[in-house]
């Protein structure tokens, strides 16, 4: 399928406006989304399909108690975003991820995953 | 069409091409063209007075709107309203500490440049140095050659993030070299005047700028051909979305720019030499000055829809992941894989408005997948918004579906399935998903 694809857009004189991913979408996570893992994480690791903008590009999680465990602003490295996690107890934990791409774009995005049995 | 990103994309494009063909016209067509008729001087400094006038229109034109794009963009990244950005320090964070304000900065050194080659470049009097032409075309190339890394193919993974790139950056000088020199060519060809020795500035100007034009054509379709290997959507997504479509009218213009090409090449330069039918070659001539006209007005409607298309989601992610099976033409597709499970989940109609949600629940293997209980969220893509959250039912095909959901914004949604596979089993699976505007 991709080669007629290829060839009727070859012709369209695509300039800047075409692209695969112009929007970074989570790619995987981990802890993997909607996953159970036996033990708290210490860290929440955000993979991207596009390089993300650091400046603009923001990670929360709550906690089984619904407050806030994540530790604040998260290092970001190329499309990959990274956060510290306070030690917490057993339950669900939510993530809201919000990204801004190199090329513009911002897109948001929440998932959750739980601790324990 | 109300976003005025829209309009300042358009303007952008358009100016920053018309600076960068004026400038190759110049260095490459215009100049020896004209050297070689017996009014060349005159003719030299009517030529360059319309061309500095085109290229200087164009440098302020593609500064005030890129100053307009620069604005709204850094509004769009950081939430903030137009009025709060220079306040709270917004547009100094976009431009010291992102890759577009990085490019914006790099384009804005380049344009100031620019105007000052200019002043020398497109004098009307004296000859232009080797030096100086080489100098100014290479500020003019990187001038629209940089619009690259203000787009879509930047970002990409890998390999993807070097080819996406260099084919976009040759795809723009491509798109100035041949639409830019369009309108100084039929200025030229104005210029020149009906009498024999017009002809020899015509037909020389011509041959060159045909022997541009076929070099991009020809780049324009080898990296045509690399964008779309990345676009990676499918016939259906073309044909089914906003953006689908609006590349599919590119095409036709751009077929209805190569066959005017053709045949100011094939059929009415040759009606200009010297010694033939006089008659016939100014015949030809008004038509080649029509054409290149015709030309340009279809090269300045594909580049507005290329500023559409650049804030419209691509084809591929309305249909990103597409399983194997048939899918809605108007639908919003998206399959989710965890190592859990997986959840196939069709929006149909994929626009705003109110829609349908199938559900076909899987295991990791994608073979079939029982659950008790299945609940499916939509998160609107505006911050702070309460998501839709909905049970979802069963009907006799196993499919869980949920009728009659209001989506009242388009944009990238997070869908969210919950399902219930048995006492303290549950699998949760989330992904973004893109809602088309009506």
């Amino acid at each position: 399928m991709r080669t007629p694809i290829a060839i009727i857009s070859a012709l369209s004189m695509s300039l800047a406006a075409t692209g695969a991913h112009a929007h970074a979408f989570l790619d995987h996570a981990s802890p993997l989304v909607g996953s159970t893992v036996p033990t708290p994480p210490h860290e929440l690791s955000l993979s991207f399909t596009q390089n993300l903008e650091p400046a603009f590009s923001t990670v929360e999680v709550t906690g089984p108690g619904g407050a806030r465990v994540d530790q604040g602003k998260p290092q970001i490295s190329g499309n990959t975003m990274r956060v510290g996690l306070k030690p917490s107890g057993p339950g669900s934990y939510h993530v809201h991820w919000h990204a801004l791409s190199v090329d513009t774009h911002t897109t948001q995005g929440s998932f959750t995953f739980h601790v324990g049995q | 069409m109300n976003d005025p990103l829209l309009y300042a994309r358009a303007f952008h494009f358009a100016a920053t091409i018309t600076v960068a063909g004026a400038v190759f016209f110049v260095a490459f067509i215009g100049g020896s063209a004209i050297r070689k008729a017996k009014n060349a001087a005159f003719l030299m400094a009517e030529v360059r007075t319309q061309c500095a006038w085109v290229a200087w229109i164009g440098l302020v034109v593609s500064l005030l709107s890129g100053v307009a794009w620069f604005v709204l963009t850094a509004a769009s990244m950081s939430g903030q309203p137009l009025g709060n950005l220079a306040s709270q320090g917004v547009l100094w964070t976009v431009l010291t500490q992102t890759e577009f304000g990085n490019d914006w900065l790099l384009r804005f050194v380049l344009a100031c440049a620019l105007g000052g080659l200019f002043v020398h470049f497109l004098a009307v009097e004296g000859a232009t140095s080797p030096g100086l032409k080489a100098v100014t075309v290479i500020f003019a190339a990187a001038f629209v050659g940089t619009l690259a890394f203000a787009g879509h193919a930047i970002g990409g993974q890998g390999i993807e993030g070097i080819v996406h790139p260099t084919a976009d950056v040759l795809h723009l000088l491509a798109a100035a070299a041949w639409v830019g020199a369009l309108v100084p060519l039929a200025l030229l060809l104005h210029a020149a005047g009906q009498d024999f020795d017009a002809l020899t500035v015509a037909r020389t100007a011509l041959l060159r700028f045909s022997t541009l034009g076929i070099a991009s054509v020809a780049t324009i379709l080898v990296t045509g051909s690399i964008n779309a290997w990345y676009l990676d959507g499918s016939i259906d997504a073309l044909l089914g979305t906003d953006y689908g479509r609006l590349l599919l009218a590119k095409i036709v213009l751009f077929f209805g720019m190569v066959a005017i090409a053709a045949v100011n090449r094939l059929l009415l330069t040759p009606h200009i030499v010297l010694g033939g039918d006089l008659t016939a070659a100014q015949r030809a001539l008004r038509h080649l000055r029509r054409n290149a006209l015709i030309e340009a007005t279809a090269g300045a409607t594909i580049i507005g829809i290329v500023a559409m298309l650049g804030i419209l989601p691509p084809a591929s992610h309305a249909h990103h992941h597409a399983a194997d099976h048939a899918i809605p033409a108007d639908a919003a597709f998206q399959h989710i894989h965890s190592d859990q499970g997986m959840a196939e989940v069709t929006i149909d109609p994929g626009h705003t408005g109110v829609a349908n949600v199938t559900i076909r629940l899987g295991d990791e293997n994608e073979g079939p997948l029982a659950a008790q209980k299945v609940t499916l969220t939509l998160t609107p893509p505006v911050a702070g918004s309460k998501p839709i959250t909905r049970s979802a039912w069963q009907d006799s095909d196993g499919l869980w579906r949920v009728d009659g959901i209001e989506l009242w914004r388009p944009g990238d949604w997070t869908v969210t399935v919950s399902a219930t596979l048995g006492p303290g089993k549950r699998l949760v699976l989330a992904a973004p998903i893109v809602i088309e505007p009506r």
